[in-house]
Formats: C-alpha cells, sequence, structure tokens
C-alpha cells in the first residue's frame, strides 16, 4: 500500500439546514483529502460544522428537517453522497468507522461490550457466533484490556469512561477499517487516559494502516498526533497545513490566535491571550470574512468586511483563507 | 467519580436485580405476585387439580390410568407452554443463574426468546398431530361407588367441567359441592378452576396479540418520524376514538362464538396504546448515541429497531401489558357474561357468574359471587402487579417514592 494514495476526498462540501428562522449554514465550501495511513486533523470550536462533515462522511445526518447538502465525498472511487443507503451500510462500520465523544451513551446498556463487537464481526465478515466472540475477545485484548474474556461479559455500565472508549475503538477498529473517524474521542476523559487512548489509536494505525480523521478542539492532541491540520471557523476552513507549519507559523489570524491561547511550557506568560469576541450564531454570520469582527486587521478593512475570502494555496501544501495572510494576492 | 460512589453497594447489581428490590419493597406486591403464580399453577394443572377421571383405577384386577388417558392435545400443550416459559424465567430473570443450559448461549441470547416460540409452536402442531383426541364416557365414580373397580384415586375435587347430573342442578354451597352446582349440575368449583385456563389464555394471548402489532407500528412510526408518523399517529388516534368494547361486540356477532376468536378479537383492538408507548420510548432512544453508533457500524435496519432500541424501550411496554392482561381477562368475563363469549360447554368465568342470573326465575348467588370474586380478585392482582412494575421501572413516576 503506497502511504501517499489518497483515500478520501472531500470537495466542496455544502451542507445546511433550513429551520424557521431561516438557513443554518453548517458547513461552507469545505474541500480536504485523507491520505492512507495518515492521520488528518479537523480544529475548531463547538458548533464550527466540524461534526457535521465527520456525520456527512458517515451519511449519518439526520434525514429530513430540511437538510440540503451538496459537494462530492470520494471514497475508493465512488461518491458517497450518491450511494444508496443499502451500499452505504456495508461501507459503514466495514471500511469507514465512528468512534463518538461520550463513550457512556454510545455503548448499548442492554447487551454485553462482547456481543455488541461480535455482531459488527459477524456483520461484515460472516464469521459464525463463536468464531465472531472468539474475535470479540481478541479485539479487546489487543485494545489493552486486561482480561478480555471477563471484560467481553461485562455490561457497559460496569466498565469506566476509558474502558468504555477503549470499547469503542474495538469495535471500531474490528473490521479492520481503512478510515476510522474519531469524533472528540477523549473530551470526556480523563487527561491521563486521554493519552492512553490516543496511543492506542497511534498503535492501531500502524498496525491496520487505517486513516484516521480526527475531530477535535485540542490543539495539544493535534500537535502529537496529527499529519495534516485544517483549521475550522464559522463553517469554513480557515488555514490547512502539514501539522509543523502550522504549529510554526500560523498564517492565519484565527489560527495564530488560537495558539497564543495555548499555555506554554518554553513561555512564560502572567495571563494567556484570548480572541476578543465571540463565534457568530450560523443563522447571523457577518458580511465579508467571517472572522473580520473579531480580527485586528479584518476591523480596519473595508475588503475583510464585504468580501469572503476563499481558501487559496499560498505555498505547497499550506492553505489559508486570509486577504492579508503572507502569500495569498500572488497567486 | 460521582459515578462510582452512587454505584455504592455492588457493581454487579443487575437491572433486574433492581427491579426485583423496589418491586417488593411493597408487600401488597408480592402477595399479588404470588396470587398470580398461584393463577398460574392452577391453570396449568386444572385437569390434575379437578377431574372426574380417577389417576388410578383397577377394574377386574387390572389397573387403569383414566386421567392421563383422556388428557387432551390442548392439555400438552398447555403444559409445554409452562415448562418453556418456568424455564425461560428462571433462566432469565430471576437474578440467579441456573445451569439449565439457556445461560450457555452467550453470544447470542436474544435468540433464546425466538427459540422459545419456536419449541412451543412446533411442539403444538406435534402434539395435536399425535396426540390422539380421547374422550371415554366412562362413570368411573358409579363403578367405583358400586363396587366393580377398586382403589380409585380420584382429583382433589372429583368432578368433570363438562359432566352435567341433573339430578343435582342448582344446589347452593354444600360439603359435596363447596361452591355449588349450576343449572345442568356441573360443580361449579371444578368449572372455576377450568376457567381460569380460559380467562388467563385469553388474557395472555390477546395482550402477546396487541404487544406484537403495537412494536410493530410503534417501532416504525417512532424511528421514522415523519410524514410517516404524522399518518401512522392520526390513524392509531382514529382507532382509539372508537370504542374498543362495542367493536368488540359488533365483530363478535361476524365470527363464530370461538375461543380463538374472541383472543385474536381482543388482541387486534387492544394494539394502540403499546403502539404509543413504544412509538414514544424510539422517539427519545434513536437520537441517543448508542443509536447512532449501531448506525454508524453498518447494523441493518432490523437489528437497530429490534436488538439495540427495543430492549431499551420495552419496560414501558411489559407494564401495559399487565394491565393489558387484566382488561382482557375482564372484557372475556363481560362478552361470557352477554353471551357474546365462548360456547358452552367450555367454561369461563363470565359465563358463569351469567348463569346466576338468566336461567330461572330465582338469583343463584353462588353461581355469581364466586366468579365474580374469582374475577375481582385476578384484575386486581394483575393490575397491582403492573403497578408495582410500573413504579419499580420508573421510581420518578412512584407516589410513595
Amino acid at each position: 500500500m503506497k502511504q501517499d494514495e489518497i483515500l478520501l476526498s472531500v470537495q466542496k462540501l455544502y451542507v445546511s439546514f433550513s429551520t424557521e428562522d431561516g438557513d443554518i449554514k453548517a458547513v461552507q465550501d469545505v474541500s480536504f483529502s485523507i491520505r492512507k495511513g495518515r492521520t488528518f486533523a479537523l480544529v475548531g470550536e463547538s458548533g464550527c460544522g466540524k461534526t457535521t462533515i465527520a456525520l456527512s462522511i458517515m451519511r449519518l445526518l439526520p434525514a429530513g428537517q430540511g437538510k440540503t447538502i451538496s459537494g462530492e465525498i470520494i471514497f475508493e472511487n465512488q461518491d458517497l453522497l450518491k450511494l444508496s443507503e443499502k451500499q452505504m451500510r456495508r461501507i459503514r462500520g466495514n471500511k469507514i468507522t465512528m468512534i463518538f465523544q461520550e463513550p457512556t451513551t454510545s455503548l448499548n446498556p442492554v447487551h454485553k461490550v462482547g456481543n455488541q463487537i461480535a455482531e459488527a464481526i459477524r456483520l461484515h465478515q460472516n464469521k459464525n457466533a463463536k468464531q465472531a466472540w472468539a474475535d470479540a475477545v481478541e479485539i479487546l485484548r489487543k485494545v489493552g484490556i486486561a482480561e478480555p474474556e471477563h471484560t467481553a461479559r461485562a455490561y457497559p455500565h460496569q466498565l469506566s469512561g476509558g474502558m468504555q472508549q477503549r470499547v469503542m475503538i474495538a469495535m471500531a477498529a474490528s473490521c479492520k477499517p481503512a478510515l476510522l473517524i474519531a469524533d472528540e474521542p477523549t473530551t470526556a476523559l480523563d487527561a491521563t487516559i486521554q493519552v492512553q487512548i490516543l496511543n492506542l489509536l497511534d498503535r492501531l494505525q500502524k498496525e491496520i494502516g487505517m486513516s484516521i480523521l480526527l475531530v477535535t478542539h485540542d490543539l495539544g492532541m493535534v500537535s502529537e498526533y496529527a499529519d495534516v491540520v485544517a483549521v475550522m471557523y464559522a463553517s469554513r476552513i480557515v488555514e490547512k497545513a502539514p501539522k509543523g507549519q502550522l504549529f510554526a507559523e500560523p498564517c492565519h489570524p484565527y489560527t495564530r490566535g488560537l495558539l497564543q491561547s495555548l499555555p506554554r511550557l518554553d513561555v512564560s506568560a502572567k495571563r494567556l491571550e484570548v480572541i476578543p469576541g465571540t463565534v457568530p450564531e450560523p443563522l447571523y454570520f457577518p458580511a465579508g470574512c467571517k472572522f473580520h469582527p473579531r480580527c485586528p486587521t479584518g476591523q480596519k478593512n473595508k475588503r475583510c468586511r464585504t468580501v469572503e475570502p476563499e481558501l487559496r494555496e499560498v505555498q505547497s501544501g499550506r492553505y489559508v483563507a486570509c486577504w492579508y495572510a503572507p502569500g495569498y494576492e500572488k497567486r | 467519580m460521582s459515578k462510582q460512589a452512587k454505584e455504592t453497594t455492588r457493581l454487579d447489581t443487575s437491572y433486574g436485580e433492581l427491579i426485583w428490590r423496589r418491586f417488593t419493597k411493597s408487600r401488597l406486591n408480592l402477595v399479588c405476585l404470588i396470587f398470580v403464580l398461584f393463577l398460574f399453577l392452577l391453570a396449568v394443572f386444572a385437569p390434575f387439580i379437578a377431574n372426574d377421571k380417577p389417576f388410578v383405577i383397577r377394574i377386574d384386577g387390572k389397573l387403569y390410568f383414566p386421567l392421563l388417558r383422556n388428557l387432551q392435545p390442548s392439555d400438552y400443550c398447555i403444559f409445554l407452554a409452562a415448562v418453556v416459559v418456568l424455564w425461560n424465567v428462571i433462566g432469565r430473570l430471576l437474578p440467579f443463574s441456573v445451569p439449565l443450559g439457556l445461560r450457555r448461549m452467550n453470544h447470542r441470547n436474544t435468540s433464546g426468546l425466538g427459540l422459545s416460540v419456536a419449541i412451543v409452536s412446533v411442539g403444538a402442531v406435534l402434539i395435536f398431530v399425535f396426540v390422539p383426541r380421547r374422550f371415554d364416557a366412562v362413570d368411573y365414580k358409579t363403578m367405583d361407588a358400586c363396587g366393580k373397580a377398586t382403589g380409585a384415586i380420584f382429583a382433589f375435587i372429583p368432578y368433570g367441567y363438562a359432566r352435567t347430573e341433573l339430578a343435582s342442578r342448582r344446589q347452593p354451597p354444600s360439603s359435596r359441592h363447596w361452591l355449588g352446582t349450576d343449572d345442568v349440575g356441573a360443580d361449579v368449583l371444578c368449572r372455576l378452576i377450568h376457567g381460569s385456563r380460559i380467562s388467563l389464555s385469553i388474557g395472555f394471548v390477546a395482550v402477546g396479540i396487541s404487544v406484537v402489532i403495537g412494536i410493530l407500528v410503534g417501532a416504525i412510526l417512532g424511528y421514522f418520524g415523519g410524514w410517516i408518523d404524522f399518518v401512522g399517529m392520526r390513524f392509531v388516534e382514529i382507532m382509539m376514538a372508537i370504542p374498543v368494547f362495542f367493536l368488540i361486540i359488533t365483530i363478535t356477532a361476524f365470527f363464530p362464538r370461538s375461543f380463538l376468536n374472541i383472543m385474536i378479537i381482543i388482541g387486534v383492538t387492544g394494539w394502540t396504546s403499546n403502539a404509543r408507548f413504544i412509538r414514544a420510548e424510539f422517539f427519545k432512544l434513536r437520537k441517543q448515541d448508542f443509536v447512532q453508533a449501531a448506525v454508524s457500524l453498518g447494523l441493518p435496519l432490523r437489528s437497530i429497531l429490534f436488538r439495540h432500541i427495543l430492549p431499551n424501550a420495552v419496560a414501558p411496554v411489559l407494564v401495559n401489558a399487565t394491565f393489558g392482561i387484566s382488561s382482557a381477562i375482564f372484557i372475556e368475563a363481560a362478552l361470557s357474561f352477554l353471551g357474546f363469549g365462548v360456547a358452552p360447554p367450555t367454561p369461563s368465568w363470565g359465563q358463569i357468574l351469567s348463569l346466576g342470573v338468566s336461567t330461572s326465575g330465582r338469583f343463584l348467588w353462588w353461581l355469581t359471587l364466586f366468579p365474580g370474586l374469582a374475577i375481582f380478585f385476578t384484575v386486581m392482582a394483575y393490575n397491582v402487579v403492573g403497578e408495582g412494575l410500573r413504579d419499580a421501572t420508573d421510581p420518578r413516576l412512584s407516589k410513595v417514592a
């Protein structure tokens, strides 16, 4: 398997929900691609549309409710948005799987965890109940559960949050997926468990060779585990770059603000920087660049207030959407 | 942290155990549950308790077993069903495990229910095919009395429910007939015991039918929502607007008076409340993370609806079902009282009750009082058990809390 092959490519994805108050534009003009065996991180504040993207890829967005979705999500040469529900079911859980933020509520309280894992294995790998159970125990061992035979017989409420998330990961990894979508996989966990879970994901990634789409608001996590990072703000990707470059010299003022608001060991500061203002409501996005009301440059410039910058490549592999980013105008 | 602290006593306290503990807090609940179980046993073993055939009898030096010989295919079916039900109750509902084999089916324990249903239905077909329908009209009691036979051991109540003794008709309670006799001379106690079979099986089967329909309709309406739900719920509301009892009377007028028809009619008219309960639960549960997780694993709709959502949604329906059983018993009694119920000589509580007032000019109080009490206590016991279950599964609804 070539490492650089593109596994999933999202092109010009738009998602909106029409409500009684107006259209909520949850995702606008989002394009990115994930390479095989790599980790792509989507970073942003709550409500910026990153989970919507994850759910669009899984085709899990709630039906009805005036949802409109356009663009392309190409996975293994087919557009996921055009597949029938039946075809999609063969991809879900088999080639693309997802783990959720809250392990406590993501496991079915009435079934033993072993059964929950075994059901997915039986379905996608055509194994009988006994084999699937053995596989479930094996995968539980793989995700670092000490007594897998015992744990497989436990009900979710008998496990701790970290254990539950390990079970979720076991379930997601049981069919050796090509892509694992991790939607804030560690938000509900303690800091020490977070590291364990992320190390586990990292290890599984190397073993299985899967790609990971990491959806998070935790920049610390991104700096450790991601290969490519896309920063989202108010439904758009504002900056996309390989991890090293993004952290070394952020181009978009929002990314800069985010990085400055992180505590750092090497710089002593009395107070952390904050980005002034709040995230705009999806119904009342400002005209022009959506970040301009909170941006020192943007407030001063008419162009920022009136015309929205699109995402452009400023160096090879670096994309940014800001009129005043270095190299933005030249190309 | 707080979650761990909350699970104070034992980590392995299962949901069932918790419910059992809350349920048994009230003495009345327990008494009524025992009464329900008692009725269940009475109904299952009715032919052994009240029968005019002796267990054993010696005629001309040869031993005969007329009671066993005269068991009908339906009796065997009831035994089979009872064994399977008991097996399941012991193997799964009770908190402790019993080495009966059901627990062994670890990684597919949901198929246990299907297996039970399959065993009962296949068994019933086989029984009806292979067990002959015997009926000997020999009067063993007279034989025993006039010395033709010896060593007869009769059942506790040595009367048959269909045996007529015109000489001793309409007798008030006495030492011979503890609860008196009806207008053809059959023993009322015997008919009450055999009538419990009719009442209970009508209760269970009718509720079973209505629960199955309710679950199917409710699951689809609740899970899909949208216009399917809108149209479906209007239909349910139309069904609910029709007074069920009069609907049932109307329908029974078109069909022959049979036990099976009455079960089906009560079942297919009573599903609306179950559908509403299930719909509400599915509505709530379909947005839960574990349902999303199940969808994201690519599980088929059938599995999502019935394996993942339904077990979490079924508690209110089970509670409703106990009320359903009592109301089905009540409806059956009312139908029989009005003469739309099962046809004699099949005994039913409502039918015995009606005899007290309708035949002859006299008011035969024992024909009205005893079946009336039986209906009253049974309906009350089921209602109390249902209420106890409801409070145990959802403590927020409990008034005492």
